[in-house]
């Protein structure tokens, strides 16, 4: 995959994320009582959620996704 | 790392939409102590013939968030790990052909401290945006890192746009590199590279909320692994881990959650599709349960994992290559792994006592598609943690 590849999905991709969000019905402020809870956020526990991460991508040859790359280790 | 291997990156303390333990305006401080602990190989993939210990790591883990204001805050994330055991060092064929591996040997024995600072600007209804500057140091590695994210909402706050890049700095000075012992191993090298990523977030509807990510990472400069060695069968000789010298991946994650008719109780599902130029493809997805109450929270958790293995990889080789690209490492084989976690929480006062276990296990039989020849240095692994925290 190079550079020109990974731009057009990340476009492709984005211009049908927002296409299907322009459909969806808008949720009131008074109606979001269960997105607030906890149980709903991205990462319930960052910091566990962190460390479980840098094991994985330390073990396997996949990473990404979410969020950014970095603070490299020399993990066996 | 007094012996080891040197791959690779771990992520960044995630992305501005993940809610943390404090809120706007609330200071917190985190304690987390973890241990990870690698099965033995088992004997009948060992070139010993006998089971091998292998890899453990102790970690220490302070995080401390300090309002300035009503709308800044920082972060400081301190990590202390001990790391110590054996790692797989090459895998050769024995008497029948099929490949076994043959360990470092106990003496792996490293300590990394990192560090990682953040600043996290709000504004309001509109969006937030981090600055963060990392470093981590270990006896033959060290890495600087920066990062900068952001997320802008929309008016009405159910729709919002995040995006973030950061730049990596690496250097490497492996034990005994160049040394008589070890005459092939690199006595320094260096890395670099940088990633970026941008995704939307979406509630569709009172009790649904989608996120769509799409990430890229790229690095150039030393990537092979300096303590690892590849077996050339035809002349019964080792030759050093070599791998192309420039790496480019992405990966596109899609997230959702939906709140259950039992309040604080929420469904999530997340998948991840990764691919990169040294022909990787990967598939990871994860089904939890979350429950969030006043004064219990827990989370069950089960990811699978697969992925194909690398263009220029080979449990060993006939041959060198013509391009002198060899590895034998398990990580870039073929495989799948099967993963549990389960996490416990209790709220006292504006304290919270955590604990969780979790239960991974690689295995060729779990890849999507049939493995001819598995990696025997496939790693199975447990791990538990005990955290504290504090709001203020």
């Amino acid at each position: 995959m190079n550079m020109m590849t990974a731009g057009r999905t990340l476009t492709l991709a984005l211009l049908l994320a927002g296409s299907a969000a322009c459909t969806v019905a808008p949720v009131k402020p008074w109606q979001r009582a269960h997105l607030a809870s906890p149980a709903m956020a991205w990462e319930m526990r960052p910091q566990v959620a962190s460390y479980r991460q840098h094991v994985e991508v330390s073990k396997e040859a996949a990473s990404g996704g979410n969020g950014l790359g970095g603070n490299a280790c020399g993990c066996n | 790392m007094k012996t080891a291997s040197g791959l690779l990156l771990a992520l960044a303390p995630a992305a501005l939409a993940a809610t943390g333990p404090a809120q706007a305006g609330e200071g917190s401080v985190e304690y987390l102590y973890s241990n990870y602990h690698e099965d033995d190989l088992p004997a009948s993939r060992s070139a010993s013939g006998k089971a091998a210990g292998r890899y453990q790591v102790d970690s220490h883990m302070f995080r401390a968030q300090q309002p300035l204001g009503a709308s800044d805050d920082l972060s400081l994330d301190l990590t202390h790990e001990r790391m110590s055991g054996a790692s797989p060092w090459y895998v050769m064929p024995d008497a029948q052909g099929r490949p076994v591996q043959v360990m470092s040997g106990a003496s792996i024995s490293d300590i990394r401290n990192a560090i990682d600072a953040g600043w996290r600007h709000d504004w309001g209804r509109r969006g937030t945006a981090k600055l963060g500057l990392g470093y981590s140091q270990e006896e033959d590695y060290r890495s600087w890192q920066f990062s900068l994210e952001g997320e802008l909402k929309a008016w009405d706050g159910t729709q919002s746009v995040t995006a973030g890049m950061s730049w990596f700095d690496d250097r490497l000075e492996p034990t005994d590199g160049g040394s008589p012992l070890y005459p092939g191993r690199v006595i320094e090298a260096g890395k670099q590279g940088g990633s970026l990523y941008a995704g939307v977030i979406q509630v569709l509807t009172p009790r649904d909320q989608f996120r769509l990510t799409l990430s890229t990472l790229w690095q150039q400069g030393f990537l092979s692994d300096p303590y690892k060695l590849a077996y050339i069968t035809g002349s019964a000789s080792t030759v050093a881990d070599s791998r192309p010298d420039r790496r480019v991946s992405g990966a596109l994650s899609a997230q959702y959650r939906h709140s259950l008719a039992t309040p604080g109780l929420a469904l999530q599902a997340d998948y991840r599709y990764f691919q990169d130029d040294w022909g990787v493809q990967a598939h990871t997805a994860t089904l939890a349960l979350n429950r969030s109450g006043s004064l219990w929270d827990w989370s069950a958790s089960l990811r699978w994992y697969s992925q194909s293995q690398a263009d220029f990889y080979a449990p060993f080789y006939a041959s060198l290559r013509g391009d002198g690209l060899a590895s034998s490492d398990y990580r870039l084989s073929p495989y799948g792994a099967l993963g549990a976690n389960l996490d416990i929480g209790r709220r006292l006062g504006a304290w919270r006592l955590g604990a969780g276990l979790g239960v991974y296990r690689a295995s060729e039989d779990y890849a999507l598609g049939s493995v001819a020849l598995p990696n025997p240095g496939l790693v199975s692994w447990r791990n538990g943690y005990l955290q504290m925290s504090r709001q203020y």
